[in-house]
């Protein structure tokens, strides 16, 4: 279906934490690939197991108490199973992460110019005075005014949004092939949410990144992504091109999310649908579908037997649901 | 938050919702340490009573005697029985701990978490005169106040020592206090108009005490330790009385010759300071204080 | 803040003297009561005039560094208490490197992996360790010493100062510094441990995790620094404490440091050195405390800011 070079090829992914209460299966058989400059949206509710997902894509699962199964190949390099020594490697150079929450993935007793330029000093080998003058201009790149003073600024002196800027800066700078962007605007203010995004966009451009872009906002990733994953319950429900899901979902979970944010073509004062019920509870996972017990279109089979992905019309296009909406090409997006 | 912040979020969710919380155990080592605990206090309650020797007979006939049948852990230098010493000996820690932690408690504690409620004025002024009293290092003072208060007696070093150790009981108590007085179910205890007292008593203290029992232990084998240290320079209870503290300074001139009379004494204190510790250790973490709190 | 402190140490320590049942004049001159000596000390010190003037008077004194003549060894107070200063700074010096030394690296091992192996063993090490009084180690030591080297029991090796022979002078601290870098040691590796297990925890080191920066650099750059904070508050207190504590130590061994020095004042009933080392001491305290709490400032900017 593409001409690049897969640049990651996850099967069978699994991550299971072991917890006091028992295992807890966080993520489970998810199998996706991404192609080289592609934004790709990983999209669920909290709890969905999708920041999980994109930690153990780049192995970034804490050391202890954790099971991984499956395979990542990033570029070749197989995650799963590598030590921290093989991971540090990829870590930061070919793959890095831009944290959810600027408030507390600052070192908080770092001038943030350290942090930045500790990548470039450490693992790129520049000197002090090049590295100073990259970390500048990584900072001038993500738009934070007058950089050569910030660069000395503790993390504490800085606004939420300039935080989230120096956390992109120093995700950028070991110029990674992949990007993963962890709720990067979740922690935000609206207006400030739109200019981070533009500017991950521009900065892929410019770079010529792979972006994985998780979140649980769908406006955030409508129109920026050219593929999406809806993930549930730590599996994924659905998967195509971003058109494909939000016009051609098949899977009712998907409508649910859909249904739960708001339209610009709604007239004002929509009320918007919320999903019934709550997420299911990781530890006791039903035997079914997991959504079964929140679907209105639940049958037996729901409850007794998990729906497994299949495709659908358009190729790339899967989804896991045994009664399947049917397909409405055409309608509301 | 926390590296494992998404695996908080997720095992929460997952708990709330069915699994009853987990039971924390304390532990086998736990209960065998508040045993022992427990057998060295009834030990210097009933000393009298307890078929024991009479720890100030001299029997000259055997002096530094190994550990025998007759005299279970030797005898001394002169003759006088090594084991009915040391659990007569319990008595002068026991009794000089609790006496001086409750006059430090009595007082540091309730001043502690008034100041911390109150805040205002009191607090300041209060809390100024008790860090000035925290620099004045309190063994020092002790000593110096020992030394040339004579004659001395147990109640004297209970006094001293108590109220030396005010001005730490309230400083823990106080920071402790404040911590939890502005979380929000206080806040929210106080909108609803509760008053004062429920709030003292109700909300914040069962939330200081675990804080308080760590630090007290912390506080007995502090004060364990400082009458061991006070009876070798001389200045806890007068001989033949006897005390861990001073059996060990007695034995340091016969070393050689009877190291029993430093090794019983040594071990009974150094056993009854590992307890407390251990206690205080376990019920830290079953109640999440931290270390650097106390 | 500071200066009041002091003010308040030194109205403490002045009046020490009232606080006791019984004459002053009695107490101060001890073993050395004379008439002669009663009458040069009421003169000293003013005894007659009303207390408040005494207090000004005897400030006064200390301001030109006279904290009075000891009336049982005929020298003056300071110069007793300055040729003991040295040693306790010596003692504090080498204790706190051997104790920072051991206790910082050992954290590090057992924040690792909490509850691992290495970590339970070091926890129980430290239990016992804590649990065992400076003056029980001593005595102990001395016998194990003692009785293992076939050395005979002469008491503790005597104290060979500084300027005379720097490798006796280190010998002979070497039991000394020993106790009470363990001391440290225990309570700093506590502290330090927990803390460092909070902050492992902490969003930021998966960031810089992230970096593929070592677990080596983690551990020293990222994660020691925001962890110190407790670790610093408890050393000034401790090393506060080293300085009234480390009494017993010098008693037992021989080293005629400021514990050392007023022990044997208060064996004499020497008042005036046993009032001049409190006040020394509190000082000390007091500035080391002051020092600390710099320390801190520097290490975390979030405390300065707050």
């Amino acid at each position: 279906m593409s001409l690049t070079p897969q640049l990651l090829v996850v099967k069978d992914l699994s991550t299971t934490f072991d917890t006091p209460a028992g295992p807890l299966a966080a993520v489970g058989g998810v199998s996706f690939d991404l192609n080289q400059n592609e934004t790709m949206g990983i999209v669920g509710e909290s709890g969905s197991g999708k920041t999980v997902l994109a930690r153990t894509v780049m192995g970034l699962q804490p050391r202890s108490k954790v099971t991984v199964s499956g395979s990542v190949l990033l570029n070749g390099f197989e995650v799963v199973g590598a030590s921290d020594v093989e991971k540090q490697k990829i870590w930061g150079l070919q793959v890095a992460m831009i944290f959810q929450d600027p408030m507390t993935s600052l070192n908080p007793v770092m001038r943030i110019g350290r942090q930045i330029d500790e990548i470039l000093r450490v693992r790129l080998g520049m000197d002090r005075h090049a590295a100073k003058a990259r970390a500048i201009e990584l900072l001038e790149l993500v738009g934070i005014p007058s950089p050569a003073e910030r660069y000395h600024v503790f993390p504490g002196q800085l606004s939420g949004g300039m935080r989230q800027r120096v956390v992109i800066a120093t995700a950028l700078a070991g110029s990674p092939q992949l990007l993963l962007a962890d709720e990067p605007t979740t922690g935000l203010d609206v207006t400030i949410q739109a200019q981070i995004l533009n500017l991950l966009d521009e900065i892929k451009e410019r770079m010529k990144m792979s972006v994985i872009l998780v979140t649980h906002d769908l406006g955030v990733v409508a129109t920026r992504t050219s593929r999406l994953i809806v993930m549930y319950a730590g599996r994924i429900v659905e998967m195509g091109s971003t058109r494909d899901v939000f016009v051609n979902h098949r899977m009712p979970y998907t409508r649910a999310l859909l249904d739960g944010s708001p339209k610009v073509s709604n007239p004002s004062h929509t009320r918007l649908l919320a999903i019934p019920g709550r997420p299911p509870n990781l530890l006791k996972l039903p035997p079914g579908c997991s959504f079964a017990p929140r679907c209105s279109f639940a049958t037996d089979r729901c409850h007794k037997e998990r729906p497994e992905l299949q495709p659908a019309n358009t190729p790339g296009h899967t989804f896991a649901c045994w009664n399947p909406l049917p397909t409405n090409r055409g309608a509301s997006a | 938050m926390s590296n494992s912040y998404f695996v908080n979020e997720l095992v929460e969710e997952a708990t709330t919702q069915t699994t009853p919380e987990r039971k924390k155990r304390l532990g086998v080592l736990f209960w065998i340490c508040v045993g022992w605990l427990a057998l060295n206090v009834l030990g210097a309650i009933f000393a009298n009573v307890l078929p024991l020797q009479d720890p100030l007979y001299q029997n000259y006939s055997i002096i530094n005697a190994g550990p025998s049948l007759h005299h279970l852990f030797g005898t001394d230098d002169l003759g006088r029985d090594i084991f009915s010493r040391i659990v007569f000996g319990s008595r002068v820690s026991i009794e000089v701990s609790l006496g001086s932690l409750l006059i430090g408690f009595g007082i540091g504690a309730p001043l502690g978490m008034l100041a911390a409620y109150r805040r205002g004025k009191f607090d300041s002024l209060l809390t100024t005169v008790m860090y000035m009293f925290l620099a004045f290092p309190a063994i020092i003072a002790t000593i110096a106040v020992l030394s040339f208060w004579t004659p001395r007696s147990l109640l004297k070093i209970i006094i001293v020592v108590g109220i030396a150790s005010i001005p730490l009981v309230y400083r823990v108590i106080r920071t402790a206090t404040m911590n939890i007085a502005t979380k929000d179910y206080v806040i929210a205890a106080k909108v609803q108009g509760a008053t004062d007292w429920r709030i003292l008593g109700r909300e914040l203290l069962p939330n200081v005490a675990p804080i308080g029992v760590s630090f007290l232990l912390i506080g007995i084998a502090t004060v364990i330790t400082l009458e061991g240290s006070l009876a070798f320079l001389g200045l806890s209870v007068n001989p033949p009385t006897p005390s861990w503290g001073n059996m060990i300074n007695e034995s340091r001139t016969i070393l050689q010759q009877n190291p029993w009379l430093a090794i019983f004494p040594s071990l009974a204190l150094c056993l009854f300071l590992l307890c407390l510790n251990f206690i205080g250790d376990r019920l830290r973490s079953h109640f999440e204080v931290t270390e650097g709190k106390l | 803040m500071l200066l009041g402190i002091i003010i308040v140490i030194t109205v403490g320590a002045f009046y020490l003297i009232h606080l006791l049942p019984g004459d002053p004049a009695v107490i101060i001159l001890g073993t050395g009561d004379s008439p002669a000596n009663k009458a040069r000390l009421y003169a000293q010190l003013g005894l007659n005039k009303p207390i408040y003037e005494q207090y000004f008077v005897w400030m006064k004194n200390i301001l030109h560094g006279n904290l009075g003549t000891s009336f049982i060894s005929e020298t003056p107070v300071w110069t007793t208490i300055k040729s003991a200063i040295p040693i306790d700074l010596e003692l504090m010096v080498i204790s706190q490197i051997l104790a920072f030394a051991a206790a910082i690296p050992l954290a590090m091992r057992s924040a690792k992996r909490p509850d691992g192996p290495l970590d339970r063993m070091l926890s129980a090490g430290s239990f016992t360790l804590l649990s065992i009084p400076a003056f029980i180690a001593i005595v102990l030591l001395v016998l194990f010493i003692a009785i293992d080297l076939g050395v005979p029991h002469t008491g503790p090796s005597s104290y060979v100062s500084l300027g005379s022979d720097w490798i006796g002078n280190l010998e002979s601290l070497a039991l000394p510094s020993f106790v009470l870098a363990v001391g440290s040691f225990v309570v700093y590796y506590r502290v330090l441990r927990s803390d460092l297990i909070a902050t492992l925890q902490e969003e930021f080191i998966t960031m810089a995790r992230s970096k593929g920066i070592s677990q080596r650099r983690i551990m020293w750059r990222h994660a020691l620094r925001p962890s110190s904070v407790a670790l610093l508050g408890t050393a000034g207190v401790n090393i506060g404490g080293l300085l009234a504590g480390g009494f017993i130590v010098q008693y037992l061994l021989d080293i005629p440091g400021l514990g050392y020095t007023l022990i044997s004042a208060i064996g004499y009933s020497d008042y005036l050195v046993v009032q001049g080392i409190v006040l020394v001491v509190a000082v000390g305290v007091i500035l080391i405390n002051f020092v600390f709490d710099f320390i801190i400032n520097i290490v975390d900017p979030r405390i300065s800011r707050e």
